[in-house]
């Protein structure tokens, strides 16, 4: 079974077998049921979305209903191996706070996002027409987050890279991913 | 569906969490569907302040109400009655069939009134499990009720966490808020204003209607909701056109309380409301504890708890509490917060959603605890590519943690 998102099959390879993992913003629970069947984790999620939750618990996943920004207060420190975080950053008001959250909850964290530097991502832009989601689409404002800006964060954070993958569709970049890169998966921990 | 009613009597004492004793007791159950061979499909359905035992079905084809939560229980429906065998017991201290202060006390001949012990939501659990002891059952697939019924399930998940395998737990709370207390004083306060009421001895004379009548009304505003109200209601007159300026019942919301409120007395004794809500009122968990997640340490089932957006009664917010005390402790929990406009009655009513939740959480609890205890069927044991936690789930953390704090 592959996954309908490219970045779920690279995070899928970085969780280990087992794990105690948290998956924020955990959509319908695409991510976590495959983690479950291919890795045997033991998955919790949290979603805002009443009823994508129920389609995770239809799934026979464990889900909070919740908002992450609201911080993770439910849970103790250090509960989770693995705190991932997919393609959520770039819509949240307060990322940094939703960081430290995952690095006090969980020993290392997964976090994937779009690539704003990818060339192709420059191209709109010298087209003038503009980052993120366009206005008349209706959809929610996004950040634009480039590579240099996520390190400088992870920096200012106390948190290391310990894995990155770089894809572009479903093929893996190796070189100048900050341009060739259209997403990121960055597995983190404290530094 | 065609059910039954049934009685039990045991003739024991049961010590009551005062110290009192209270006995011999007689409980009032129904059960629908089929105990497996295994007896491992029971589900243990708790009724709320108003209930009684009759959750679903009618006893005759010719009876016009079916019972009180027969939109979720049946076949094929939320709590399915096709795959589960269910069953609900009237609580002790009520009036519909189990010992209550309407029941004649041995001792005297007469009925209890005012001599009834003071119950607790624990004491209603501890009747509860000897129903299940005689009926054989020793573990339940779920615990399940909504409101007070919720209480009662979270009860049994803290008392007996060996005995208990999930909760569904609707429209509750872990700590009955000071409001909640006051909205139950009101309705109490009604009752002793009633001249009928008499100190609670007033059976065999006229019984207090009007004050419980109030009582009642009281309840039913706290079950809806602003929008529900207004929707329902809005300003509209009954039978007129415009203002009377008098004070008949004039508003269609005054003729609905009123209406609901008489109906109430032809079948609930006003005792039973007084004892009912005061067991309510001591309901809190963390007593005791010190804070609510030490009470849950030791549980061992699987949670699902829903609040439903617009209930002010027992408000989502005390849902998140109990969600926060569950997960503090790695218990496996869902929570999920349904999106009504139907207040606290929303638990009764959104039974669709309801449903959808149930089944599959229902189906994955018994697949995964049909394995025998402490070996979690659904881990496979892959190659660990580096160092974690093993495959051993929280709950066997924690059970170590407890063991080495119970030694402190």
């Amino acid at each position: 079974m592959t996954s309908a998102r490219p970045d779920h099959e690279a995070i899928v390879e970085l969780v280990p077998s087992g794990a105690r993992v948290l998956d924020l913003g955990c959509g319908d629970g695409a991510l976590l049921a495959q983690l479950v069947e291919r890795k045997s984790v033991l998955g919790r999620g949290v979603e805002v979305d009443e009823a994508k939750i129920r389609a995770c618990v239809s799934r026979g996943l464990s889900v909070r209903h919740g908002n992450i920004e609201d911080g993770l207060a439910d849970f103790p420190d250090g509960m989770f191996d693995l705190v991932v975080l997919s393609q959520t950053i770039a819509y949240l008001n307060r990322p940094l706070l939703v960081l430290k959250e995952m690095a006090r909850v969980g020993r290392s964290a997964i976090i994937s996002f779009e690539n704003a530097g990818y060339w192709g991502v420059r191209y709109r832009v010298l087209r003038g027409e503009g980052v993120g989601n366009p206005l008349a689409s209706g959809l929610p404002r996004i950040r634009a987050i480039t590579l240099p800006q996520f390190q400088e964060t992870l920096q200012q954070l106390d948190l290391r890279a310990e894995t990155r993958v770089f894809l572009r569709g479903a093929a893996r970049v190796t070189r100048w991913p900050s341009f060739l890169a259209d997403a990121a998966v960055y597995r983190v921990t404290k530094a | 569906m065609i059910v039954h009613a049934q009685q039990i009597t045991f003739d024991q004492k049961l010590v009551l969490q005062s110290g009192a004793t209270l006995g011999p007791i007689t409980l009032a159950y129904e059960t629908y569907g089929t105990l497996n061979v295994d007896r491992s499909n029971a589900i243990l359905i708790c009724h709320a302040l108003s209930g009684d035992a009759h959750v679903a079905g009618r006893y005759s084809p010719q009876d016009r109400k079916p019972g009180w939560w027969d939109e979720a229980v049946g076949p094929g429906k939320a709590f399915d009655t096709d795959k589960y065998f269910i069953l609900c017991a009237n609580v002790i201290g009520g009036c519909a069939g189990s010992t209550g202060p309407s029941s004649i006390n041995p001792a005297t001949g007469r009925p209890y009134g005012l001599s009834f012990p003071v119950v607790t939501v624990a004491d209603m659990v501890e009747a509860e499990r000897w129903l299940l002891d005689a009926l054989g059952i020793p573990s339940l697939l779920c615990v399940t009720g909504g409101s007070m019924g919720g209480m009662q399930s979270m009860q049994w998940a803290v008392s007996y966490p060996e005995r208990v395998r999930s909760a569904i737990v609707l429209a509750s709370t872990a700590r009955v808020s000071a409001q909640s207390i006051a909205l139950n004083e009101v309705p109490r306060q009604a009752i002793y204003a009633d001249p009928n009421w008499n100190e609670g001895d007033y059976y065999g004379k006229e019984a207090p209607n009007a004050g419980l009548a109030v009582a009642r009304m009281i309840g039913h505003i706290t079950y809806l909701s602003e929008t529900s109200m207004r929707e329902k209601f809005g300003r509209r007159l009954q039978h007129r056109e415009q203002y009377g300026y008098d004070f008949a019942t004039e508003f269609e919301v005054e003729s609905y309380l009123k209406y609901h409120g008489n109906r109430f007395t032809a079948r609930f004794d006003a005792n039973s409301f007084l004892y009912i809500t005061k067991a309510i009122d001591y309901f809190d968990l963390s007593q005791g504890h010190g804070d609510l997640a030490e009470a849950f340490r030791n549980v061992t089932a699987k949670f699902l708890v829903l609040s439903y957006s617009s209930d002010w009664l027992y408000p989502p917010e005390q849902s998140e509490e109990l969600v926060r005390a569950l997960l503090r402790n790695g218990i496996d929990a869902s929570y999920v917060e349904i999106q009504s406009d139907y207040g606290h009655d929303a638990f009764l009513l959104e039974v669709e959603r309801l449903g959808e939740l149930t089944r599959d959480f229902l189906a994955k609890v018994q697949r995964e605890t049909s394995a025998p205890v402490g070996d979690n069927g659904s881990v496979a044991k892959d190659e660990p590519v580096e160092k974690v936690i093993p495959l051993a789930t929280w709950s066997a953390a924690r059970n170590a943690r407890v063991a080495g704090q119970g030694n402190a």
